[in-house]
C-alpha cells in the first residue's frame, strides 16, 4: 500500500515533453473554448448595438435625402390613366392572392407583384399624402426638370409645376422666369416670416407674460383683502403696468398686421401634373426645390440642411412635420434636473448608510430595501409622482404660494420639476448603491492618515473620502442618466406633453420655469408612432427620433464618462 | 574590495560608531607603542621611573580594552555588519587582543628592567637588545599604520619584518648562551635579559598578527600560518 | 587615501598619552530610563476588545526626546499600546481602555480632551504608506490646513522644512504639484513622515513604518529616525528586531498583551534580564 505522498509523487509528471494534446477532453482543458464563448458574447452585444444603431438611421435618415419625382402614368385595369407626379419611398414584394384579397382587380399570371410607395403630396386635391401602386401599372415614367417639390405651412408638401406668380392680383412672372422671380419673393417671404415669429414668439409673449403678471397681483391683492378703495395706489401702479403692456401691444399688433398684409401680397400660381392649376399663397409656401434639377453634392448639403432643420426647429402638422427641438431641449433639460436633485440626495443618503450608521441588521435591511427599490417598475414610480409631487406638494405650494392663480394650477398639475423629481427617485437606488461601493472601497489607511493629522470625521469624509469616491458616483450619475433619458412610462403622468407651448427655459423672468409641461423625445417617439393621423409620413421620423434620442443619450453619457475617467485619473492607483 | 567605504553608510549613526572604534584602536596602538619604547628606554637606562610609567599605562590599554570590545559586541548586537563591516570588527577584536598581549609584553619588559636595577650594570647584549627592540617597535608603528590606512601592501612589508626579527632574536639568544658559558656568573642577569628578549620577539609576533588582521579586513583572505611567498601573492591578487 | 585618514595617523602617538578615560567611562554606562525626562507615561493601561483583553496592566515610560521601539511577536499588542498614544483605538467598535496614559502629566483620555488636538501633538505614520491621492505640496500641507492655516507663505515655507526634514526635498522639490502617488514607496513613506512633522508634533509614532520597504529604503527611513529624535519623541513598533536594535534607545518586549521587559537598547540586545526577552531576540521563541 503506497502512503499519499507516494501516490502524489507518482501522480506528478517527470517530463516537460506536453502529453496527451488531441481529444475533447485537451482541448476544453487548453481553454479556447472559454475564449471562444466570451468572444461570442461580447461581439453579440456588440453587434446588436451596432444593428440598433444601423437600423435606426437606415429607416429615419432618408427621409431627409430629396427624393426625385418622378411622372408617370398609373392604369389599373378598367379604370382610366391618372397622372401622377410621386416621389417613391420604398418597394416590395407582394404575393397575388394578398392583392386580390386587398380587392385589386389583378389576375394570377405572376405569383408575385411589385407594389411600391410613393408620396403623391397635394394632401387638400387628394386626400391623402401617400399611395401604394403596382409597379407594372406605373407607367411612362419620366423626371421632368421642372417638377417642383412646394413646402408648405399646412397640408404638406405640394408636388407640381411652378407657371407664375401673382402679386397683389396682377401677374408679375410667368413661364422660364418664374423660378428666378419665386426666389426673390420667397427670400423677401422668409424674411417677413422671421421678423412675425420674433414679433409673436418674442416680444408679444413677453408682453402677455407682463399681463398675466399684472393679472395675479391684482388677484394677490384682491385675495388679501385690499379693495380698490384701501389700496389706491398699489391698484394705480398695476392700471399703470397694464396700459404700459397694453399700449405696448397695441403697437406691436400694428406693425404685426402691416407685415401680414406684406406677406399676403404674393401667390403662385402652380400646375398639378393632371393639369389644374392652383393659386398658393406664398405666405404658406416655406420653400420650394427642384430634385430633379439637383446633382449629388446639392443634394447632400440639402440633405444636411434638412437635418439640422429637424433638429432646431419647432413641430407643425401634428408633430408630422418640421423639427424637434423642443422635445430634445426637454429631454436634455429633464435629466439635467433630475442629476442636481438625485446626485446630493443619493450621495448624502449613501453617506450616512456607509459612514455614520451603525451597521447592523436595520442598516442591512434598508439597504435591501434601496436595492429592491430599483426593480420596482417606473410606472409605479409614475403614479407615486402624480399622487404625491402633483396632487398633494404641488397642490398645496399652489395653495400657499400662488393662490392667486387659482384654480387654474401652477404647480398643482404634472409638470418638469415633478418629472425630475419623480426620476430623481427612480434613479436614487442606483446612485446610492454605486456611491456606498465607491465609499467601501476607500482604503482604511487613508481616512486614519487623515484622522492621525488633527482631522475629524467629518472633515476627513469632505477632504479625503468625497473626492476620492467622486468617479464612483459619477459611475453612479452614468447609471441614472442612462436609465432616466429612457424612461416614457412614469413621465406621461407627471408632465409630459405631446406639444409644449414654450420652453422651460426662456428670456422671462425667472427664466426656469420649473412648473412648465415640456416635450420629450420618447414619448415624442410614441406619440408619432401611434397617435398620428398620417402613419405613413410619421413613420421615418419615429425613426429618425429613436435615432436622435439614442444620440442625446450616448452625449450625455459620454459626457459623464469623460468627468469620471477624469477623476479617476486624478485619484487613481487607490489599490495596490 | 571596498575599504574606505566603511564611511559611506546610509546611516549616519553606523559610520560614527565604526570610526569612533576605529580611532580608539588607533589611540590603544598608540598607547602600547609608547609602552614598547618606554619599557626598552627603561630597560636599557635601567629606569625606575620610567618602568612604573609603563605599569600605569597598562591599566588604560585594559580599560580600552574592554571598552572597545563592548563597542563592538553592541555593534554586532544593534547593526548586525556584514562584508566588510563584519570584517572590520573581527579584526579590531582580535587586534585589540594582540594589542593588549604587546602591552602585557611590554609590562614584563618594564619588570625585567625594574630586577635588573637592583643588580649590577651589565653592558653586554644592550646594543643587540636596543636594535632589536627598534626594529620591533618599528613593526608595530607599521602594523598599525597598516591598519590605520587600510594597506594590506604595508601589512605584509610588517609580516616581511617578522622573519628578519626572528633571526635576529636567535642570534641574540645564542649570543646570551655563550656569554654565559663565558661567564656563568652572570647566568642570572642574562637570564632575566633573556626574558626581555623574549617579550620583545613576543610582541613582534602580535604586530605580525595584527598586520594578517589586517590583510583579512584588506583582502578578506585570512593569511595566518601561511608561508610568507604566498602571502605575497595573495595580497598582490595572484 | 584620503586625507582624513592621514591626519589620524600623525596624531596616533599623541592621542595615545592625551586620551581622556574618564569620558570613555561615561560613555559606557549605558543610559537608564530614570535619568531620562519623561514624555509619555503609561499607568497600568488594560486595553479590551469586546471581552478579550489585549493589554495587561502595562506600565511605562516613554522618554522624552528619544527613539523607543516595541518588539514582540505578532498580536503581542504593541501596536493597540502604540495606537492607544493617539487614540486611535476609538475607531475600532467596542475597544475600551482603562487605566492612564499622560501627555505631559495630562491623562489623554480624560472626557474633556479633545482628540484631535491630541492628534496634532502625537502623530502618527503608518505601516503602509498613505499618501492621499493629491500633488507632494498638499500631501504635506493637508494637516495645516486643517489647522486653519491659509497663509501661503507660510504653508510654502512649512513644505519645504517638512520636506527637508524628511529628507526628501532634494528628490522632490522640481515637482512639488505631482501626484505623491507617483513617488516610490521609501520616498512615499518619507512624504508622509513630512506631512506628519508638517503640523510640528511632540510626539511621532510609527506603526512598522519600514515593512513594506526595501532595504535601502528602510535604511533612509531608519537614518531620518535617528536624525528626527533630536527634535521629537519617536515611538516605534517593529516586528524586525534588528530595525529595533539600529534604531531606539530604548527598547521594549511585548509578549500577549503584557510588557514583558523594557530598558536600554544595549542591554536588551546584549544581556536582557529575562529569559522571554532572551528567547525571543535569539529567535528560540516558541
Amino acid at each position: 500500500m503506497a502512503t499519499a505522498q507516494e501516490e502524489i509523487a507518482a501522480a506528478m509528471p517527470k517530463t516537460l515533453v506536453s502529453q496527451g494534446t488531441e481529444g475533447v477532453h485537451a482541448y476544453i482543458k487548453s481553454g479556447a473554448p472559454y475564449v471562444w464563448v466570451t468572444a461570442a458574447a461580447i461581439s453579440m452585444a456588440f453587434i446588436i448595438t451596432l444593428s440598433l444603431l444601423i437600423l435606426t438611421a437606415s429607416r429615419g435618415l432618408p427621409h431627409f435625402w430629396p427624393a426625385d419625382l418622378v411622372q408617370g402614368s398609373y392604369q389599373e385595369p378598367g379604370n382610366t390613366a391618372e397622372p401622377l407626379l410621386v416621389e417613391i419611398r420604398s418597394a416590395e414584394e407582394v404575393t397575388t392572392a394578398r392583392l386580390q384579397s386587398a380587392g385589386v382587380k389583378i389576375d394570377d399570371s405572376k405569383p408575385l407583384h411589385d407594389r411600391i410607395l410613393v408620396k403623391v403630396a397635394n394632401r387638400d386635391l387628394l386626400g391623402a399624402d401617400f399611395r401604394y401602386l403596382l409597379s407594372d401599372w406605373f407607367t411612362a415614367r419620366t423626371s421632368p426638370e421642372d417638377a417642383t417639390v412646394f413646402e408648405r405651412v399646412e397640408w404638406g408638401n405640394f408636388h407640381g409645376f411652378l407657371v407664375g406668380l401673382v402679386e397683389d392680383g396682377k401677374s408679375v412672372a410667368s413661364g422660364a422666369d418664374t423660378w428666378a422671380a419665386f426666389n426673390k419673393s420667397i427670400a423677401r417671404a422668409d424674411e417677413l416670416r422671421g421678423k412675425l415669429h420674433d414679433i409673436e414668439k418674442g416680444r408679444i409673449r413677453s408682453i402677455n407674460y407682463a399681463i398675466e403678471r399684472v393679472r395675479l397681483d391684482e388677484r394677490r391683492l384682491q385675495l388679501q383683502g385690499h379693495t380698490r378703495e384701501n389700496a389706491a395706489a398699489d391698484y394705480a401702479a398695476l392700471d399703470v403696468r397694464r396700459k404700459e403692456q397694453e399700449a405696448l401691444y397695441e403697437g406691436l399688433r400694428g406693425e404685426l398686421d402691416s407685415i401680414k398684409k406684406e406677406l399676403a401680397r404674393d401667390s403662385l400660381v402652380v400646375k398639378t401634373v393632371d393639369g389644374t392649376e392652383v393659386k398658393l399663397p406664398l405666405a404658406k409656401v416655406l420653400e420650394a426645390y427642384r430634385p430633379n434639377q439637383m446633382n449629388v453634392i446639392v443634394k447632400i448639403g440639402f440633405f444636411f440642411k434638412k437635418i439640422w432643420e429637424f433638429v432646431s426647429e419647432d413641430p407643425r402638422e401634428a408633430n408630422t412635420e418640421g423639427g424637434i427641438f423642443p422635445a430634445i431641449f426637454g429631454t436634455v433639460m429633464m435629466v439635467l434636473l433630475m442629476s442636481v436633485v438625485v446626485m446630493p440626495f443619493g450621495v448624502l443618503a449613501a453617506l450616512y448608510l456607509r459612514e455614520y450608521a451603525k451597521q447592523g441588521f436595520v442598516t442591512q435591511a434598508i439597504r435591501i430595501a434601496v436595492n429592491n427599490l430599483a426593480g420596482v417598475p417606473s410606472i409605479v414610480y409614475g403614479m407615486f409622482g402624480l399622487g404625491f409631487f402633483v396632487y398633494f406638494v404641488g397642490a398645496n405650494i399652489d395653495r400657499a404660494f400662488y393662490a392667486e392663480s387659482l384654480p387654474s394650477p401652477t404647480f398643482g398639475t404634472p409638470g418638469i420639476l415633478w418629472s425630475s423629481l419623480t426620476l430623481a427617485l427612480l434613479t436614487l437606488p442606483v446612485v446610492i448603491v454605486a456611491t456606498e461601493e465607491g465609499l467601501a472601497r476607500i482604503p482604511r489607511s487613508l481616512r486614519e492618515a487623515s484622522l492621525a493629522l488633527g482631522a475629524t470625521k467629518a472633515e476627513t469624509l469632505w477632504r479625503v473620502v468625497l473626492p476620492m469616491a467622486s468617479p464612483a458616483m459619477m459611475t453612479g450619475l452614468i447609471l441614472a442618466i442612462a436609465r432616466a433619458a429612457g424612461e416614457v412610462a412614469p413621465l406621461m403622468l407627471v408632465g409630459v406633453v405631446k406639444l409644449a407651448p414654450s420652453l422651460p427655459l426662456d428670456g422671462d423672468a425667472p427664466f426656469l420655469h420649473l412648473e412648465r409641461k415640456f416635450m420629450h423625445l420618447g414619448f415624442h417617439i410614441y406619440d408619432v408612432g401611434f397617435q398620428s393621423p398620417n402613419v405613413e409620413a410619421a413613420r421615418p421620423l419615429v425613426y429618425a427620433t429613436a435615432f436622435l434620442l439614442v444620440l442625446v443619450i450616448l452625449a450625455l453619457n459620454l459626457s459623464a464618462i469623460s468627468i469620471r475617467n477624469r477623476l479617476r485619473e486624478r485619484y487613481k492607483a487607490l489599490e495596490g | 574590495m571596498n575599504t574606505t567605504g566603511y564611511k559611506s553608510h546610509i546611516s549616519s549613526q553606523f559610520n560614527a560608531e565604526l570610526e569612533d572604534v576605529r580611532q580608539r584602536v588607533l589611540a590603544m596602538g598608540g598607547l602600547v607603542e609608547q609602552q614598547l619604547i618606554d619599557a626598552t628606554k627603561a630597560l636599557m637606562d635601567l629606569d625606575t621611573e620610567l618602568a612604573e610609567q609603563v605599569f600605569r599605562t597598562d591599566d588604560k590599554v585594559d580599560q580600552l580594552e574592554i571598552y572597545i570590545d563592548e563597542e563592538c559586541s553592541r555593534i554586532l548586537a544593534r547593526r548586525q555588519p556584514t562584508a566588510s563591516d563584519l570584517r572590520l570588527v573581527h579584526a579590531v577584536i582580535k587586534t585589540i587582543t594582540d594589542l593588549e598581549r604587546i602591552g602585557d609584553e611590554s609590562h614584563k619588559i618594564a619588570k625585567m628592567a625594574h630586577e635588573l636595577s637592583t643588580q649590577e650594570r651589565m653592558y653586554e647584549n644592550m646594543v643587540e637588545t636596543q636594535h632589536l627592540s627598534r626594529q620591533v617597535s618599528q613593526m608595530v608603528r607599521g602594523a598599525l599604520d597598516a591598519f590605520a590606512r587600510m594597506d594590506a601592501d604595508a601589512a605584509v612589508a610588517v609580516v616581511r619584518e617578522d622573519v628578519v626579527v626572528d633571526r635576529e632574536y636567535e642570534a641574540l639568544l645564542r649570543q646570551c648562551i655563550t656569554y654565559m658559558m663565558e661567564e656563568p656568573r652572570t647566568i642570572g642577569r642574562v637570564i632575566d635579559l633573556i626574558w626581555a628578549v623574549r617579550a620583545i620577539e613576543r610582541i613582534g609576533d602580535h604586530a605580525k598578527n595584527i598586520a594578517e588582521y589586517v590583510i583579512y579586513f584588506v583582502k578578506g583572505k585570512d593569511v595566518r600560518h601561511t608561508p610568507l611567498e604566498q602571502v605575497e601573492r595573495e595580497v598582490r591578487g595572484e | 587615501m584620503d586625507p582624513q585618514t592621514m591626519t589620524s595617523v600623525q596624531t596616533r602617538t599623541s592621542l595615545g598619552h592625551g586620551i581622556d578615560i574618564s569620558s570613555m567611562e561615561r560613555s559606557q554606562i549605558p543610559t537608564r530610563i530614570e535619568d531620562e525626562s519623561i514624555a509619555i507615561e503609561v499607568d497600568k493601561l488594560d486595553l479590551y476588545y469586546g471581552e478579550k483583553r489585549a493589554l495587561n496592566s502595562v506600565s511605562m515610560k516613554i522618554p522624552h526626546k528619544k527613539v523607543t521601539a516595541f518588539i514582540g511577536p505578532s498580536g503581542c499588542g504593541k501596536s493597540t499600546l502604540l495606537r492607544c498614544f493617539n487614540r486611535m483605538n476609538d475607531l475600532v467598535d467596542g475597544c475600551r481602555v482603562e487605566g492612564g496614559l499622560r501627555l505631559d502629566g495630562k491623562n489623554i483620555y480624560d472626557r474633556d480632551v479633545d482628540i484631535a488636538m491630541l492628534r496634532r501633538r502625537v502623530g502618527m505614520v503608518f505601516q503602509k504608506a498613505n499618501p492621499f491621492p493629491k500633488s507632494i505640496y498638499e500631501n504635506v500641507a493637508y494637516g495645516l490646513r486643517l489647522a486653519g492655516i491659509n497663509k501661503k507663505r507660510v504653508i510654502d515655507e512649512t513644505v519645504e522644512w517638512a520636506l527637508k526634514g524628511a529628507a526628501l526635498w532634494d528628490e522632490v522639490k522640481d515637482r512639488l504639484d505631482d501626484s505623491a502617488l507617483g513617488l516610490s514607496g521609501g520616498q512615499q513613506q518619507r512624504l508622509v513622515i513630512a506631512r506628519a512633522i508638517a503640523i510640528h508634533p511632540d510626539v511621532i509614532l510609527l506603526d512598522e513604518p519600514c515593512s513594506a520597504l526595501d532595504p535601502i529604503s528602510t535604511l533612509k527611513v531608519e537614518e531620518l529616525i535617528t536624525e528626527l529624535k533630536s527634535n521629537y519623541t519617536i515611538v516605534i513598533v517593529t516586528h524586525n528586531m534588528q530595525q529595533a536594535a539600529r534604531v531606539s534607545d530604548y527598547t521594549a518586549f511585548m509578549y500577549v498583551g503584557d510588557l514583558i521587559e523594557f530598558g536600554n537598547t544595549d542591554q536588551l540586545f546584549t544581556k536582557p534580564s529575562k529569559k522571554q526577552t532572551e528567547d525571543y531576540i535569539t529567535g528560540r521563541y516558541g
